[in-house]
């Protein structure tokens, strides 16, 4: 029979799919991204052409074009994945928030107006919040359903994911979770996403077998603090670098080019409000990227099979280096590209260990939903 | 899957014997991988197992999904998991019974991805088009009392925040019907917001800020502003925008808020700007009509121009004064030599709209 029942990921066993003799250089890989930007260019620039010239509209159907090419060129293990969405779906799931969401949502809004303008602000600042409320709630509900449909429509060797929870309860979790996190002067952020990110992914699964995400939140609050802290460690800092070069230029007593070197304080101060912003980024993304690392690194799909990302500080930032470059290089062109660099980025960190028996997985009988991600899309969290 | 039928079966030498390609597949239930040959019969694509396993497909049922280097992939259309992968040179019977590939999509993919194109962005070009112009139109069309009824429900009495008192109320009906003496339906209200601004509001509505007549040295001066508002009413222009504003914004809706914005702005700039254009020459002709002097209009987009801030956010959705110097030159030149110009009111009437909003007790502050 063609069953391989084979540990991977260098867990046991000879890697399947992989060279058993890459011994040195650590065991290969489970996942592989095996695509080229060149064979990825055509789809790109003629996604960009049709949702041009059809004011948009295209994009649903370029988006899908886009996964079929990144999902078919990763391979995991011996099989490359396969997307199986359609354009029409993430089509009809937009069309859907227009009309369930965003026209309630614009007559509110008209309402609001007119309600302050006639001078029942109290009643029209209620009205405002229960619609934050509502998008604060909805939003919740999208990332659950867009995780959702991406498993849907992810195929390994036939079999997909999906989920048989619908997501409107993980709604109410994401809020309370979120504003207990924001209430504690949001020093209990960390809690919520890592906690939500266990929730959402308990609720997941891959043929017959479900994932479960065990991670604790208590390694990754040292960086966060870090973050939290950042802005004051670098006003501190800054501060009392200005005054010193300000006490320095005023103790120097007369000379001539004083305004001069005023001026060249002011500068200082310019480049060290820029400096404050990348830092503070930095401190967010070194946060950021050890939150991956453990919220992948708990996660399970059924008894046997484990993952994990590798993906240190440094690597995020030269991916993040080379977005803004090739964007800045290509006049805003390369844009296109993005999504490609962040699906092999991804793609290339992610790993897998375990065993894992073709025959014995089954295809997943979880519900499929008839619509895309278009919750997330109204919200603007397409990105990967 | 009820289309996927799994026989097991002896593989039975018939006289017609088809070519034959090598495949391997997925059945969509489990992950084993199967390997084996696919031959044409008839109607459906045998795919023969190589333990013997037979299974049927009708040619129908496949869909194409993509091309690889070593053969095509395909498809069921009700069992999105199967995947079936040719291996080799396809028999040519076999090939052309093959659902054919799709790149871009269906309709795309027909007529080739040049003059879909093409297509697109013609039809995409008309219905902007449409949605820019059709509002110049439509407007005119929609009557009068609709708009009223929808613009008094929207802005009422503004929440108390309009100005009354017992001369300001028939100085003002007196300025306003001196202007447009045939329309005593525009409603002309001064409003206590301290800002230096004036809005034609939907339902042939002009509300002048009162930072606006505190900033007018003379009547003559209210009396452009006043003229250019009405402009605005008389042209239709509040209705115009809204229908323009509702097309672009389910136009551009599939477009990236950004962008889609950006477009947006462009496109109805060109048109606010012809609007004001209309509104002045509008204010011209009807001051011309009153023996009133446009120097005062004039004089007053001078400071106007000055001193102009961004407006309030909601009044976005209506006609928006942007002050270019221009118009304050078109005002100047309009002004004739030897003219038997009077004031636009009595200077006991213009000190009475000065006071009108400190004498109305009742009267609010307007908070944003």
């Amino acid at each position: 029979m063609d069953g391989m029942a084979g540990g991977f990921g260098g867990d046991g066993g000879a890697p399947s799919g992989g060279d058993p003799a890459n011994a040195d250089g650590g065991p290969a890989s489970a996942f592989v991204f095996e695509g080229t930007w060149r064979e990825f260019a055509p789809i790109a620039f003629t996604n960009l052409l049709l949702t041009i010239v059809t004011l948009g509209i295209y994009r649903f159907w370029a988006t899908t074009r886009e996964r079929q090419y990144l999902w078919s060129r990763s391979r995991f293990i011996d099989e490359h994945l396969e997307w199986t969405g359609l354009g029409k779906e993430l089509f009809f799931g937009f069309l859907m928030v227009a009309v369930l969401f965003g026209i309630p949502v614009l007559v509110l809004q008209f309402v609001v107006e007119a309600l302050m303008i006639q001078g029942y602000p109290g009643l029209g600042a209620a009205l405002m919040v229960a619609m934050v409320l509502t998008i604060f709630y909805l939003s919740g509900v999208a990332r659950y359903r867009a995780l959702r449909y991406r498993l849907g429509r992810t195929h390994w060797r036939g079999i997909r994911g999906g989920s048989y929870d619908p997501g409107f309860r993980y709604g109410l979790s994401y809020m309370w979770k979120y504003a207990v996190g924001y209430l504690a002067m949001g020093l209990m952020v960390p809690w919520a996403m890592v906690s939500l990110w266990n929730e959402r992914w308990g609720h997941m699964s891959f043929g017959q077998l479900r994932f479960s995400g065990q991670a604790d939140f208590s390694p990754v609050m040292k960086r966060y603090l870090l973050f939290y802290l950042a802005p004051l460690i670098l006003l501190i800092v800054g501060f009392l670098a200005i005054g010193a070069v300000a006490l320095g230029i005023g103790a120097a007593g007369e000379f001539d080019r004083k305004e001069l070197a005023w001026g060249a304080l002011g500068g200082l101060i310019a480049i060290g409000f820029v400096a404050f912003y990348l830092l503070w980024g930095l401190a967010y993304l070194f946060f950021y990227a050890k939150y991956l690392r453990v919220v992948i690194g708990e996660m399970r799909l059924g008894d046997d099979i484990s993952f994990g990302f590798s993906a240190t500080t440094k690597d995020w930032f030269r991916l993040i280096l080379g977005d803004v470059g090739l964007v800045l290089v290509t006049l805003g062109v390369g844009w296109i590209f993005l999504s490609y660099r962040h699906w092999k980025f991804f793609i290339t960190y992610v790993e897998a260990y375990g065993v894992i028996d073709p025959d014995a997985l089954m295809q997943s009988d979880t519900p499929m939903a008839k619509h895309g991600e278009g919750l997330l899309d109204a919200f603007d969290m397409g990105a990967i | 899957m009820a289309k996927v039928c799994w026989t097991r079966s002896i593989w039975v030498r018939s006289s017609f014997v088809a070519e034959m390609v090598e495949a391997e597949w997925y059945d969509g239930l489990t992950a084993r991988k199967r390997t084996g040959h696919a031959s044409l019969s008839g109607s459906v694509l045998l795919l023969r197992e190589d333990d013997g396993t037979q299974t049927a497909l009708p040619l129908q049922d496949l869909r194409f999904v993509e091309r690889r280097p070593e053969g095509p992939v395909l498809s069921l259309n009700d069992n999105r998991g199967f995947r079936l992968r040719l291996l080799g040179t396809i028999p040519p019977d076999l090939a052309e019974r093959l659902p054919g590939e799709s790149r871009y999509g269906h309709w795309i993919d027909r007529l080739g991805l040049p003059k879909a194109a093409a297509l697109f962005a013609g039809i995409s070009a008309v219905a902007l088009a449409a949605v820019l112009t059709l509002p110049n139109w439509l407007g005119p069309l929609i009557p009068q009392s609709w708009e009223r009824r929808a613009g008094d429900a929207v802005i009422g009495d503004m929440g108390n925040t309009l100005c009354h008192s017992e001369f300001g109320d028939p100085a003002l009906k007196q300025l306003a019907a001196a202007i447009d003496p045939e329309r005593p339906v525009t409603r002309v209200d001064i409003a206590n917001i301290d800002m230096v601004n004036a809005v034609a509001l939907p339902g042939g509505r002009v509300v002048v800020f009162d930072g606006l007549v505190q900033e007018a040295e003379s009547a003559d001066e209210l009396a452009g502003v006043i003229a250019h508002e009405i402009g605005h009413v008389r042209e239709r222009h509040v209705m115009q925008a809204l229908l323009r504003q509702f097309g672009l914004s389910i136009l551009l809706g599939g477009i990236n808020s950004d962008v889609g914005s950006g477009i947006f702005g462009i496109a109805s700039t060109s048109y606010t700007r012809s609007a004001e254009r209309e509104a002045d020459e509008y204010a011209r002709e009807r001051l011309a009509a009153a023996d009133i002097s446009p120097l005062g209009a004039a004089a007053f987009f001078e400071r106007l121009k000055k001193e102009h801030g961004d407006g309030p956010d909601w009044a976005a959705w209506v006609a928006s004064h942007p002050v270019p110097s221009e118009r304050q030159k078109q005002f100047e030149r309009a002004a004739q030599k030897g003219a038997d110009y009077r004031p636009a009111l009595s200077e006991q009437d213009f000190g009475a709209l000065k006071t009108m909003c400190d004498e109305d007790e009742d009267v609010e502050e307007f908070y944003f």
